[in-house]
């Protein structure tokens, strides 16, 4: 058989996988849909070109295969051609660029109103603080980080009193409400991704980086750890809930606040303080 | 030539001229030995290597959130009770950019074919280098015996300091005793004539030439030009 | 005006009414070649067994020891893989991988794959090998260093080797080693693995550095009479401008490895900042652990472009010669190559949109990486527009530049999408990332390298390699891996995180369940088929066919030496006097359909050849 024909086929095979593929991205939960379209942009423009490009050594494989006797044709280069090629690509990649840049504009910018949540990972879990009714996290230093407060939060700082602290791998959040995730670590580099929402970044131990995004998706959406953190890196999930409004204060009741989380570890020391005095 | 001066009419200008230069057949640089067209591009490839080094202390300096020693209270001496700042790292530098001089004239000397004074100057290089790299040890054992200086940690503020610092002079000082080295086994065989009369080297079977000692003399100017780099980021900033 | 031609033994005449016999004697001034400027190399010739294959200063034996190695540690890199895929694929099978181990051999698989396999290969082995061959020098300007350079990587690869059986095994940080990562406990190989690797490293970047200068100074300095610059073979171009790359960019990993072993070894926190592990705080503190990535991708992105510049300089040469064409717009070619090389240094951070750093700095690397598109795509077309009206031969080693066009435009389009910042958010760290860089510097170099050795090999070792047998390894491997990496983009698709030692237990991972078995079949099957291309060597040089003198009727050089296979200093008496490009195939009027580089313009002169 003819080489031509098996090239021929890998490229309609690809073709037709992508068109029949029961492997896609899942559906969309937050406001990213502009990662998505541009995605499909560059899928459009890029594997179109991929195909011209196959096609055309299919037919060049084709077409002038060897024969005894017959003259290649010779010309060295063609300017013109070059340089209308050269502008075409320019033009093309500019067309992915551009919307790509837009996209990247807006995923820096964090609106105002957006909610702070700080998610803290380690190996290998992760846990969250929410502001109180201050709507401000408390300053932190990992220095503070002890038994009873896994988060550092400066004690002198008036604005931690209230932080909600989640020690668990469950996080809610509100339907429509844009969200900025301030990313920490104690130990090495995580990543706080949720598939759904499109939207990932590394937490390095050290620094609070961040991101945000909207979710706008009632459900229930597991996290992954997407930056290697170690041997338990491929177990390191969690989950985070989209809520409405009424469900996220039910939830948000009943968490524990820092002074709470403090007051406990006093009523625990005092306890074990008169239970050493009776002896 | 008529046909030198025909070709010589056709001479592509400007940019085009000049990669047509470059490009002529043979060679790119015109008249440069082998070993010293290898020198420059050994050093355009260590001048990468110093750049990451003091790029990364330029880094790590702005955003270390523990206080940054101050150099002029580290480094000083003390010289009868009194601290003197930047003194002993003036006299390194002085020494240093001395022993640049008198390779220049090792160098000056060796295409002479001056065999006694190439050879006396190379070992003056020598010489010099290795004073430096005698009072970087007396520095180094100042801070750590003294100062309490250590590369993971510090008295006086950010522990990064102590470990740029051993870690980037360390380096330097390495290339600087490498640099002796050939600068002692050269004047050897400066002194013995091998320059003169071509003997073939021990290990690589090439002819010895007066071009080598201007190779180690594109090194040692190097070696220089980066410490006036490390000084000026270490001691001055 | 003295000439001296070296007679190519070419039984080329041309329809000349006034023929000129070549050789010295009368010749018109069309025949005109600059006098030398370079004094002829002294080469020192070995005498023993040791001197001639060992510790030879020889560049074609050495390049042949640079390939044997590499190719030895490639088989390592590749029975790692298999490890991998047996656990991605069918976990419960092979229940002795912990993910410990999993995670080392994937660490492993990565170093060994890109740089003691890669690097070493197309710079070590090609380069040797090929340089002073196609710019007509004798040998390398420095074969002392040269030899050294090899052992170092020698060395270099025996210390990685080591980590495989020192207590704790090799390092199992991924073959980016990222701190913290990397230095802790309980990241396997935390101990002696990593030193050795990072020592390793050290080796391997001094060794290189010391080939690396001799490859770019015969290259600048050594070339014989006539071979401008712009009269190179692309090869050449490529090996050249990506043996510059890594001079400029191995010290960038030179330096992280001396700043991580002294992490490691001194305590210094260059990388390191307070971290608190199993409740306890370690005496780190104030590093900054995207530093190191900062230096590690300045290393790293133009590492990629060592690979890939060697490979689109090998494989323009082998598509011109079996289309029987000049390779099209030969000068866009070589500032394409050149433009990579040199926008390569300003993209690095694409590979950290998401780690942390200023985001602001995603504006800019995703400008300068989708420029680096432009002159890439017109590499791409330069390569099918020179199948366009060519003569092509559908050989083995055809077969293997068309794979490689087809998988490396594959690639390349899915690099637009991950060098696009916002398109890459969602893609980054998923195998959407594993199926590009494997499709775009893993299979499209090793299917130039595979057709490359098909087409060297009889210039190497005087036989051909059997065609049969190597269209067999030709589609098992080219389909075969096409089908591994093709799919996988589309686990990127759903999100499957990369590095993950299982994943069924998530809800819309389980759909990739069969796609992994499927995937893992497969890359069983490209490996086995390997082994297809080793006996096909090892027959090939006992039984193989014969070759004649410059079988493919090639223009370059290395071709016209007197001796085939080519003897030490190539050139025997008189070095050849080079008066054209290497690709004048087919040119009208001419009686043969090639032209070698050493044919003086009178014998051609009433053909339509272009000034070059």
């Amino acid at each position: 058989m003819h080489p031509g024909f098996i090239f021929l086929a890998v490229v309609i095979g690809s073709v037709v996988f992508h068109l029949v593929t029961p492997w896609w991205w899942t559906d969309i939960a937050s406001n990213w849909g502009g990662m998505d379209d541009t995605i499909l942009l560059t899928f459009w423009i890029a594997g179109g070109v991929f195909i011209l490009v196959c096609l055309f050594i299919v037919y060049c494989v084709f077409k002038f295969s060897y024969k005894e006797g017959r003259k290649a044709e010779y010309k060295p280069e063609d300017n013109k051609l070059e340089k209308i090629l050269t502008w075409a690509t320019a033009l093309g990649v500019a067309a992915l660029l551009a919307p790509g840049l837009v996209v990247w504009s807006q995923f820096i910018k964090t609106p105002s109103n957006a909610i702070n949540v700080e998610v803290m990972a380690w190996q290998w879990g992760w846990q969250y603080r929410l502001p109180g009714e201050d709507g401000k996290l408390g300053t932190t230093q990992v220095t503070n980080i002890s038994d009873e407060n896994l988060f550092g939060i400066n004690l002198d700082d008036p604005y931690g009193k209230d932080d909600i602290l989640i020690q668990s791998s469950e996080l809610h959040i509100k339907k429509d409400k844009p969200v900025k995730i301030l990313l920490r670590s104690v130990d090495v580099l995580h990543n706080f991704y949720v598939p759904q929402f499109r939207a990932k970044m590394d937490s390095v131990p050290g620094v609070v980086t961040y991101y945000w995004f909207e979710p706008n998706k009632i459900g229930e959406y597991e996290v992954l750890c997407a930056e290697y953190c170690g041997v338990g890196h491929y177990g390191m999930r969690g989950t985070v809930f989209v809520d409405n409004e009424q469900n996220y204060k039910n939830w948000l009741n009943e968490q524990e606040t820092f002074s709470d989380v403090m007051a406990k570890f006093e009523q625990i020391k005092l306890d074990v303080n008169k239970k050493l005095a009776k002896k | 030539m008529s046909e030198q001066t025909s070709i010589n009419n056709n001479l592509p200008q400007g940019f085009k001229g000049l990669t047509s230069d470059f490009g002529s057949d043979q060679t790119a640089f015109k008249g440069v030995n082998w070993g010293k067209a290898m020198m420059w591009i050994f050093l355009l490839s260590d001048t990468f290597i110093f750049s990451c080094f003091l790029i990364s202390y330029m880094k790590v300096r702005a955003s270390v959130v523990a206080e940054w020693p101050y150099p002029s209270e580290v480094f000083a001496l003390d010289v009868g009770g009194v601290p003197v700042p930047l003194l002993l790292i003036a006299i390194m530098t002085f020494v240093l950019i001395t022993s640049s001089g008198t390779m220049a004239l090792a160098v000056k000397y060796g295409y002479e074919k001056n065999k006694k004074l190439c050879g006396m100057f190379l070992l003056f290089t020598a010489l010099g280098g290795l004073t430096f790299v005698g009072m970087q040890a007396f520095e180094w054992s100042k801070l750590i015996f003294h100062e309490g200086v250590r590369p993971w940690g510090n008295p006086f503020g950010a522990a990064q300091f102590g470990s740029f610092f051993f870690m980037i002079t360390g380096f330097h000082g390495t290339h600087v005793s490498i640099g002796v080295i050939f600068l002692f086994i050269f004047s050897r065989k400066a002194f013995r004539g091998d320059f003169d009369t071509g003997k073939k080297g021990f290990f690589t079977s090439m002819k010895s030439d007066y071009v080598a000692i201007e190779i180690l003399g594109l090194y040692w100017h190097f070696v220089d030009l980066v410490w006036v780099f490390i000084f000026a980021f270490f001691y001055l900033w | 005006m003295s000439e001296d031609y070296y007679d190519s033994n070419t039984s080329y005449k041309a329809q000349s009414s006034e023929t000129i016999s070549s050789g010295s004697g009368s010749v018109s001034d069309i025949d005109y070649v600059k006098p030398k400027e370079v004094p002829d190399q002294e080469l020192y010739h070995g005498h023993s067994f040791i001197t001639k294959y060992i510790f030879c200063q020889d560049a074609k034996v050495i390049g042949v020891q640079y390939t044997l190695t590499a190719v030895f540690t490639g088989i390592i890199g590749l029975i790692l893989s298999w490890m991998m895929r047996m656990q991605l694929g069918f976990p419960e099978l092979f229940p002795v991988l912990t993910s410990e181990t999993y995670y080392q051999f994937v660490t492993m698989h990565g170093m060994i794959m890109v740089v003691y396999l890669l690097t070493a290969l197309f710079l070590g082995g090609f380069g040797n090998y090929l340089i002073p061959l196609m710019v007509g020098a004798r040998d390398m300007v420095f074969p002392y260093v040269n030899m050294v350079s090899y052992w170092m990587f020698f060395v270099a690869v025996l210390v990685l080797m080591a980590s495989f059986f020192v207590p704790g095994g090799p390092t199992g940080a991924g073959w980016t080693l990222y701190p913290p990562q990397t230095l802790l406990e309980g990241t396997p190989g935390s101990g002696i693995g990593i030193m050795l690797m990072l020592i390793s490293l050290a080796l391997f970047v001094i060794g290189f550095t010391m080939g690396g200068l001799n490859y770019v100074i015969t290259i600048l300095q050594a070339r014989t009479r006539g071979m401008t610059l712009m009269r190179m073979p692309l090869t050449v171009w490529g090996i050249f401008t990506a043996t510059i790359l890594a001079l400029l960019a191995f010290p960038a990993l030179f330096v992280g490895a001396i700043m991580m072993s002294l992490d490691k070894l001194l305590g210094t926190s260059f990388f390191m900042p307070t971290i608190i592990q199993a409740g306890e705080m370690l005496e780190y503190g104030g590093g900054s652990p995207i530093l190191f990535q900062h230096l590690f991708w300045f290393f790293g992105h133009p590492e990629v472009y060592i690979v890939a510049l060697p490979a689109f300089g090998i494989v323009s040469d082998l598509i011109s010669v079996h289309a029987r064409k000049n390779i099209f717009g030969y000068r866009m070619m070589v500032w394409a190559i050149v433009a990579i090389g040199a926008i390569s240094f300003f993209v690095w951070a694409h590979h950290m949109y998401v780690s942390g750093m200023s985001p602001w700095f995603g504006f800019f690397f995703a400008t300068t990486t989708l420029i680096i598109a432009i002159p890439t795509a017109m590499k791409v077309y330069n390569w099918v527009l020179t199948l366009w009206k060519g003569n092509i031969r559908m050989n083995v080693v055809m077969l293997f530049c068309l794979g490689f066009l087809i998988t490396f435009v594959n690639g390349g389009i899915t690099g637009l999408f991950l060098g696009n910042v916002a398109v890459d958010v969602p893609l980054s760290d998923t195998y959407f990332v594993i199926a590009h860089f494997h499709m775009v510097m893993g299979i499209a170099p090793v299917l130039v390298i595979l057709g490359a050795i098909y087409h060297w090999f009889p210039l190497v070792t005087g036989r051909f390699l059997d065609e049969k047998l190597g269209k067999w390894h030709f589609w098992i491997t080219f389909l075969g891996s096409y089908s591994i990496y093709f799919p996988m983009h589309y686990l990127g698709f759903i999100g499957v995180p990369r590095r993950y030692f299982e994943m069924y237990d998530s809800p819309y991972m389980t759909s990739a369940v069969g796609m992994n078995q499927f995937i893992s079949l497969a890359a069983f099957i490209v490996g086995a088929a390997q082994f297809i291309f080793l006996f096909n060597i090892i027959k090939s040089l006992k039984i193989g066919k014969l070759a004649d003198k410059n079988p493919w009727k090639a223009n370059s050089l290395e071709w016209y030496t007197p001796n085939v296979p080519p003897v030490h200093g190539n050139w025997g008496d008189k070095l050849p006097v080079v008066h054209r490009w290497p690709y004048d195939y087919n040119v009208p009027g001419a009686k043969e359909d090639f032209i070698p580089q050493t044919t003086p313009p009178s014998e051609v002169k009433d053909t339509g050849v272009e000034k070059t």
